[in-house]
């Protein structure tokens, strides 16, 4: 009896562990999911921004001294601004080009950004300092029974929640988000109805790249590790939540990120660690292979 | 009819570069010729990675980012059939790429179904599960200890030591594959995944079937990657998981991407190219640094992609294709268009 119990704490635990790292998966999900529901590209520069993202705010808290909670939304914007940027060099001037060429110059982007960060920040595994953290981050926020919570967990569940709220509000309740939906469905009959396609395409790029560095500093806080390949990795399992979920969709994404979090953490607890990141490579591979519209998300037609 | 006067030039020149690069082991460059030696060694074996490549987006538009996966395979083929059951390297080398192909076919099959955007991330993903499983199933691979000790090849019961020899290996790999590669793209085979590349849709209505040549292109690609990563093998006789990591895929796409997409000379060119440069890097940065050459890489796959989508010399393209149009032009009416 009490094996089952101690069983069942660890699965409690566990499930709190993988709906934190799901939350922040599905936060760099949307970004993808997006940028791929206005242009249909997959932009693999995504994870580099979330990249960038954590080590933005580093950097503003440790040689600019800037207080941590001021330095998250800067580093927001200045990603959101990036995400404009990066849209307006590479994929702008590739619209009508062959698909093949806009992919490669995706993979272009995301290795040159992430060399770019080794050469400027180096190589070595960096954090944030902790005396510059709310000092309650590494407090247990409740203790039930072995199930721990920490305020930082706390904290990165809320702002998943609430970042996902406002993007729900922008999408469903204003203009700009109508006109997005409108991209998604049929670009050349929005520009015909007087949508100024481009704009609303850096408008999603922004969107995207604000969710995903506010993803990068959580993961920075929550994993205390932050350095120029993370984006590597995230990205893809943000990508393979993205597709779980069905990509274009935005609640396929949430949900995506949250199934992915949770099937790693068990995963890696209970089957084999060594193959955790293994997890989401083989779970992408086999939504793609059997139910490529993902769990809630359209089916892919081809169009003529 | 076979004759054909446009070919003639270019038939000598090829032959001739040919025979250049035969004689380059022997020129008196003193001490440092084994090292420029490896290096043009290394030079052609990419060569053959990204000719095996270019079948995929090159021929078929699709973008193929896991094509070190089927290296990493082919050298692990390569590496285990020699240590445990000492397999001639001649045997090897169609094993490695037997089992490249068939792990084409089995990825291949089914994803080539979805668009290409899908391929891509799928292909990236079977990659990193090949780095993992050659990583963490020590029974078979070692893991991170590597496989250290690969036995050199031998030629009629001489095993190969010199540098010269390694290269003159490569040199006769880099001609076999160049054979299968142009007859492959002058072929009805060729054509159809042209014709894929340029418009899938019309392709199918034409009567091409896609998933049955695109899932070839896959195969055959894999096969030389596999090929190549037995060579590798049993050159550089010790193999590590962290050599077949997905960067090794974009140093590959890079060189396809710089030589110009379906450009077989182009393909060469850029390898030619940016091989060395790699090693002159490695020279000029420093030791924690010298990951950071992709740096170089990612900017030239943009600025291709932007500027230069017909590769860094479109006029290798040009010629090419005046050489495939003449030809076509030659054919007797009615032969097989």
């Amino acid at each position: 009896m009490e094996d089952l119990l101690g069983m069942s704490s660890l699965f409690l635990q566990q499930l709190v562990n993988g709906l934190t790292l799901g939350g922040v998966y599905a936060l760099i999900a949307v970004g993808y999911t997006m940028v791929y529901g206005v242009i249909e590209l997959i932009n693999f520069a995504h994870g580099e921004i979330y990249m960038l993202g954590a080590f933005l705010a580093y950097t503003m808290v440790t040689i600019f001294g800037i207080p941590f909670f001021a330095a998250i939304p800067l580093t927001i914007m200045i990603c959101a601004c990036f995400g404009i940027l990066l849209d307006f060099i590479a994929y702008r001037p590739l619209r009508r080009a062959p698909r093949l060429a806009a992919l490669i110059t995706a993979i272009g982007m995301s290795i040159f950004l992430q060399n770019l960060a080794l050469l400027i920040w180096g190589g070595q595994i960096r954090s944030y300092p902790r005396a510059v953290l709310p000092k309650a981050f590494f407090q247990n926020a409740f203790v039930v029974g072995d199930i721990t919570m920490t305020w930082l967990q706390i904290f990165i569940l809320a702002v998943t929640v609430v970042f996902m709220f406002i993007l729900h509000l922008i999408i469903h309740r204003t203009q700009v988000g109508t006109a997005m939906r409108a991209i998604s469905q049929d670009k050349v009959t929005s520009a015909l109805m007087g949508i100024s396609v481009n704009r609303v395409i850096s408008f999603t790029f922004a969107i995207g790249s604000a969710m995903g560095a506010m993803a990068g500093i959580l993961v920075g806080l929550y994993y205390n590790a932050i350095f120029p390949y993370m984006g590597y990795n995230a990205g893809i399992k943000a990508f393979a939540a993205a597709v779980l979920g069905g990509i274009g969709s935005v609640p396929g994404a949430m949900l995506g990120g949250g199934v992915l979090g949770i099937a790693e953490v068990f995963g890696a607890g209970y089957l084999a660690s060594e193959y955790r990141d293994g997890i989401s490579y083989a779970v992408m591979i086999l939504v793609i292979l059997f139910k490529p519209s993902g769990l809630i998300g359209k089916p892919i037609l081809e169009k003529v | 009819m076979k004759t054909r006067m446009s070919d003639i030039p270019r038939k000598w020149l090829y032959l001739g570069i040919l025979i250049l690069a035969l004689l380059l082991p022997w020129l008196p460059l003193g001490g440092s010729s084994n090292y420029l030696l490896r290096i043009l060694t290394t030079a052609t074996l990419y060569m053959v990675l990204a000719l095996g490549l270019n079948i995929v987006p090159g021929f078929n538009g699709l973008l193929d980012l896991g094509y070190v996966g089927f290296y990493g395979i082919g050298a692990y083929t390569a590496g285990l059939l020699t240590l445990h059951y000492n397999v001639s390297f001649w045997l090897i080398v169609p094993l490695a790429a037997l089992n490249g192909a068939i792990w084409g076919i089995l990825l291949g099959a089914p994803t080539l179904r979805l668009t290409g955007d899908y391929f891509a991330i799928v292909t990236f993903g079977f990659s990193e599960l090949v780095v993992l499983v050659i990583r963490n199933e020590l029974w078979l691979t070692r893991g991170p200890m590597g496989l250290p000790g690969i036995a050199p090849p031998s030629v009629f019961g001489h095993p190969l030591t010199q540098d010269w020899e390694y290269f003159y290996l490569i040199v006769f790999l880099l001609l076999v594959v160049l054979f299968v590669v142009t007859r492959l793209e002058d072929s009805r085979i060729g054509r159809a995944w042209y014709s894929i590349r340029e418009d899938e849709i019309a392709a199918q209505c034409s009567g091409v079937n896609l998933i049955q040549y695109k899932v070839t292109a896959f195969a055959i690609s894999a096969a030389i990657g596999g090929a190549g990563g037995a060579f590798y093998a049993n050159w550089f006789k010790f193999i590590h998981p962290d050599m077949f990591k997905f960067w090794e895929s974009i140093l590959i796409l890079c060189l396809v991407v710089f030589g110009g997409l379906g450009s077989i000379v182009g393909t060469m060119l850029g390898a030619l190219a940016l091989i060395p440069l790699t090693e002159l890097l490695r020279i000029v940065l420093p030791q924690n640094l010298f990951s950071a050459r992709y740096l170089i890489y990612g900017v030239v796959l943009v600025l291709m992609m932007r500027w230069r989508p017909d590769g860094i010399l479109p006029f290798v393209r040009y010629q090419e294709n005046k050489a495939r149009r003449a030809q076509k032009r030659l054919a007797p009416a009615g032969s097989g268009e």
